[in-house]
């Protein structure tokens, strides 16, 4: 019979009007971001060897590392991330071989300067000479590291800790 | 007490005036100039207040909370709307017709306005009881049609054309059934006058006695207010916005406001016309009748809205089918089988 | 004298219904549709010209950026081309959870179809009914993926992970709960007289025509033309499930919208069934391929059932490590291609209702 469709179509919408809503108040509560989710990258310092795999492997050639040697081996000294050309892929955090480049669950990552985009991971002055020997001469090798990182990557360390919010989610 | 709240505002008004010992027709201007503007700031609250209706029944019919960070539930957002329409520019294409452009907004109120004076909102609460009442409303609501069109002229924007072309075609052809499916109920009151209408319906409401020319009146009435299912004047996925797509700012938001405004003129009238305005059913008298009568108008209200966000629109096509080969006949039958069925009636003496 | 002109009328780039940055250059008199011209190529990015400075592996995620709605599918072309083109064998587990995620990518799309379809004639409800399901879709991929549209899943010799812990029992449930859903669309939108007086007998095509003009998917379908990829040559495995081919009968817009309606039903059929069978097959979800790619010199052709049509990669390899030339045979351009005769003679309301049917997606018109 004709109309039988259009009476079934409000009995929808007042059934509907009744039912839970679907909507997450976003800032208020949020939605969880599953495990694998492709949000900022997070670089394990310590892992890297610098050889340059997540660089080769990215289409959009978003990665730029520079690396000095310092005595047999290559020291990171800058990964800059140009996150804008980034498509989240995830082809640089599988070609990584030593686990040491991830994902992160932030996705918080937009900036209200352009010049603020590029995702800085590492900048530090590379070591007059190998941390072995020093190490092996003194003995305080973690106080040195923990040391170099601080120097190394403050503005990396302090947004991914979420401690300038005046950068980064506006 | 609650009855008569505003009739008895109106009194103490009146009174308060005679003891000025001005003449009493200047009281009574002044009586009828502080009811108009009543109906005014009513209507205008109204409207702002229906969008934000609107806004949350579509939500809540579509799995979503609609508005609610500006005041609580939201409850102030049209005037955070308006706030910001306020500060925008009205943007005039360059080859428009600047007067007429800025007329037809301003111009759109008009009608509706002048609409409200003769609605009866409870007992002795109409601000005119006009004798030829649902003459007058049927003739000032039809020329909102003009103020469209005029917009859409003066945008001189193809899509705005095309989109006051079919204002024209649309309200002028629902505006027959509209009129011809309230005939059926002026035949049985025999006045014009609203309130001897209502008081028509005091045992039985016309929606029993009249169902078909309800059924008719309404649907010519939603497309009268270019609600969807007849909503092919704005019609957003075909022609952007029909004659508003040029407008900005507070430009647009008059017309967007006359569009609700519009919507509670022609429930309230459905509710006078068949719903038996402000009596109160089952014998709840206890409530007053304003309520009552408001009750009845946001309940149609939320029929329109609930038929915008369930069905899709029609075509230009078939809305011309529609009104010409079903409404019309139907409208003409009705009037015809009143008519027979009166006669029967008089024979019988009943 | 009184005449009457024909006018044009720039129907987009900028429109609510041209689904993204397509336009019409339509020639109206008053609003009946005279001449439409389609122009496309605001979303041109160049695809095809990227691809070939890229290696084998890298090509992937640009294959999402095409039919961004159903990118999983895109993938799976793309890699199952290049498989062929080295002869790789690629493991029973990483085939069923290409067929799971490219099934749940299909139903995404046919989802917004359905849904963006009824806001094409007007209803939005139905669109954002449709939209919660697509969301729960998404969310599934997504703790599948790591991302929600873009997927960029599936790899030369298998796909990027096995799925996490208990995402198939996830799957299963709205799977389960599907068959309700599309019923409430049917209601809302399928059955309702509006909807089917605006999109019946609007739009026909003849199956001829459709054949002759190398239209494929869901629009073919409607016509009565019974030529879908996963039963005439099943890749993959697709031939270890049951499923049918709906059909339609008139090849308007209503069978047109109601084929997708039809094909998500089989779609929640083929994931059911392939869940079922997953259980009892374990093992790697990665071929073992070399670290670079370099395949023999030699050029294929492999075409999958893209949701919106047949999807072809057509590789040319010079035997180094990047593809000497890619090219895609898009079905969303293709089906395009009888745009301006079939809105000829038609209303510009069923200009929306016409363009809507064929479901196209810009980022695959332009590529």
């Amino acid at each position: 019979m004709f109309g039988q469709g259009l009476i079934k179509g409000l009995q929808i919408t007042w059934k509907e009007f009744w039912t839970k809503k679907f909507t997450v108040q976003y800032p208020d509560e949020q939605h969880p971001v599953p495990e694998r989710f492709h949000g900022r990258f997070v670089l394990d310092v310590d892992k890297c060897i610098a050889c340059s795999l997540c660089a080769n492997a990215c289409p959009n050639k978003v990665i730029n590392l520079k690396r000095e040697k310092v005595g047999k081996k290559q020291f990171l000294t800058e990964y800059v991330m140009n996150i804008q050309y980034c498509m989240f892929c995830g082809l640089c955090v599988e070609a990584c071989n030593k686990d040491a480049l991830h994902f992160s669950q932030d996705f918080n990552m937009n900036q209200y300067f352009y010049r603020d985009i590029p995702l800085v991971l590492v900048r530090r002055e590379a070591p007059a000479e190998p941390e072995e020997e020093q190490a092996g001469k003194t003995g305080e090798k973690p106080q040195r590291q923990a040391k170099a990182k601080k120097q190394a990557e403050p503005a990396a360390a302090e947004a991914a800790a979420g401690k300038d919010p005046g950068k980064e989610g506006q | 007490m609650l009855e008569n709240l505003f009739v008895g505002v109106a009194d103490w008004l009146r009174s308060l005036l005679g003891g000025l010992g001005t003449p009493v027709e200047i009281n009574e201007a002044i009586v009828m100039l502080v009811k108009l503007v009543a109906i005014l700031v009513f209507i205008l609250l109204n409207a702002a207040w229906l969008v934000y209706m609107e806004r949350k029944v579509a939500a809540y019919m579509q799995a979503r909370i609609g508005p609610n960070r500006v005041g609580p539930k939201g409850l102030l957002q049209p005037f955070a709307d308006v706030g910001k329409l306020i500060c925008k520019e009205i943007v005039i294409p360059r080859k428009a017709d600047i007067v007429v452009f800025l007329l037809a907004p301003v111009l759109i109120f008009v009608p509706t306005v002048m609409v409200f004076a003769v609605i009866p909102f409870g007992k002795n609460m109409a601000a005119i009881d006009m004798n030829i009442g649902v003459f007058y409303l049927l003739a000032i609501t039809s020329l909102s049609t003009l103020f469209l069109w005029m917009g859409g002229w003066a945008s001189n924007s193809k899509y705005s054309l095309i989109g006051s072309m079919r204002v024209v075609a649309q309200m002028v052809s629902y505006e027959l059934p509209l009129v011809l499916g309230l005939l059926g109920v002026i035949m049985i009151v025999g006045s014009l006058r609203m309130s001897d209408i209502i008081a028509a319906q005091e045992h039985v409401w016309f929606i029993f006695t009249q169902p078909i020319a309800f059924l008719i009146y309404f649907t010519a009435a939603v497309a009268e207010t270019n609600r969807c299912p007849f909503d092919l004047v704005e019609g957003e996925s075909e022609i952007i916005s029909g004659p508003y797509t040029e407008y900005a700012g507070m430009a647009f938001a008059m017309f967007f406001m006359a569009e609700y405004a519009n919507i509670m003129v022609i429930c309230a009238m459905a509710t006078i016309m068949f719903l038996g305005g402000w009596h109160a059913p089952f014998g709840l008298d206890f409530i007053p009748s304003w309520i009552w009568f408001f009750l009845k108008m946001y309940a149609l209200i939320f029929i329109v809205m609930q038929l915008r966000w369930t069905y899709p629109r029609i075509r230009v096509d078939q809305l011309m089918g529609f009104g010409w080969k079903v409404l019309v006949p139907l409208a003409l039958a009705n009037i015809f089988i009143t008519g027979v069925g009166m006669k029967i009636y008089q024979a019988i003496g009943w | 004298m009184l005449r009457t002109q024909e006018y044009f009328l720039n129907f987009g780039p900028q429109h609510p219904s041209t689904h993204g940055v397509f336009q019409i250059i339509l020639t109206l008199d008053g609003e009946r549709i005279v001449k439409a011209e389609p122009v496309c190529g605001y979303l041109h990015r160049g695809i095809e010209k990227l691809a070939e400075s890229r290696t084998y592996t890298q090509v992937i995620p640009y294959t999402d950026r095409m039919d961004y709605l159903a990118a999983m599918l895109q993938n799976l072309g793309y890699v199952q081309a290049v498989e062929k083109l080295m002869g790789i064998e690629v493991p029973e587990r990483a085939e069923y959870l290409r067929i799971i995620s490219g099934e749940l990518s299909r139903l995404a799309s046919h989802l917004l179809a359905t849904g963006v379809y009824a806001l094409d004639i007007g209803a939005f409800t139905g669109f954002l009914i449709c939209f919660r399901e697509r969301e729960r879709v998404m969310d599934l991929l997504e703790e599948l993926t790591g991302s929600r549209m873009t997927l960029s899943y599936a790899r030369i010799g298998g796909v990027a992970d096995d799925a996490p812990e208990g995402w198939l029992d996830k799957v299963k449930q709205l799977m389960d709960a599907m068959p309700d859903y599309i019923a409430e669309y049917n209601g809302l939108i399928t059955g309702n007289e509006i909807f089917q007086a605006r999109t019946k007998f609007v739009g026909q095509l003849k199956p001829e025509t459709a054949i002759n003009y190398s239209l494929s998917g869901p629009v073919l379908r409607a016509s009565g033309v019974n030529y879908d990829l996963r039963k005439v040559r099943p890749y993959g495995i697709y031939d270890r499930f049951d499923f049918e081919v709906p059909l339609g009968e008139n090849g308007d817009c209503f069978d047109r919208f109601y084929c997708r309606v039809r094909e998500m039903q089989q779609s929640v059929r083929i994931i059911q069934q392939a869940i079922e069978q997953i259980k009892e097959v374990g093992g790697p979800v990665q071929a073992k391929v070399p670290k670079v790619l370099k395949p023999p010199k030699g050029d294929v052709y492999h075409e999958i059932e893209s949701a919106k049509g047949i999807i072809g990669y057509y590789v040319v390899s010079d035997g180094s490590n990047k593809p000497y030339r890619v090219h895609v045979r898009r079905p969303s351009f293709i089906n395009l291609g009888y745009l301006d005769e079939m809105l000829r003679g038609y209303l510009i309301a069923d200009v929306v209702a016409i363009l809507g049917s064929i479901d196209i997606v810009l980022g695959e018109v332009d590529c």
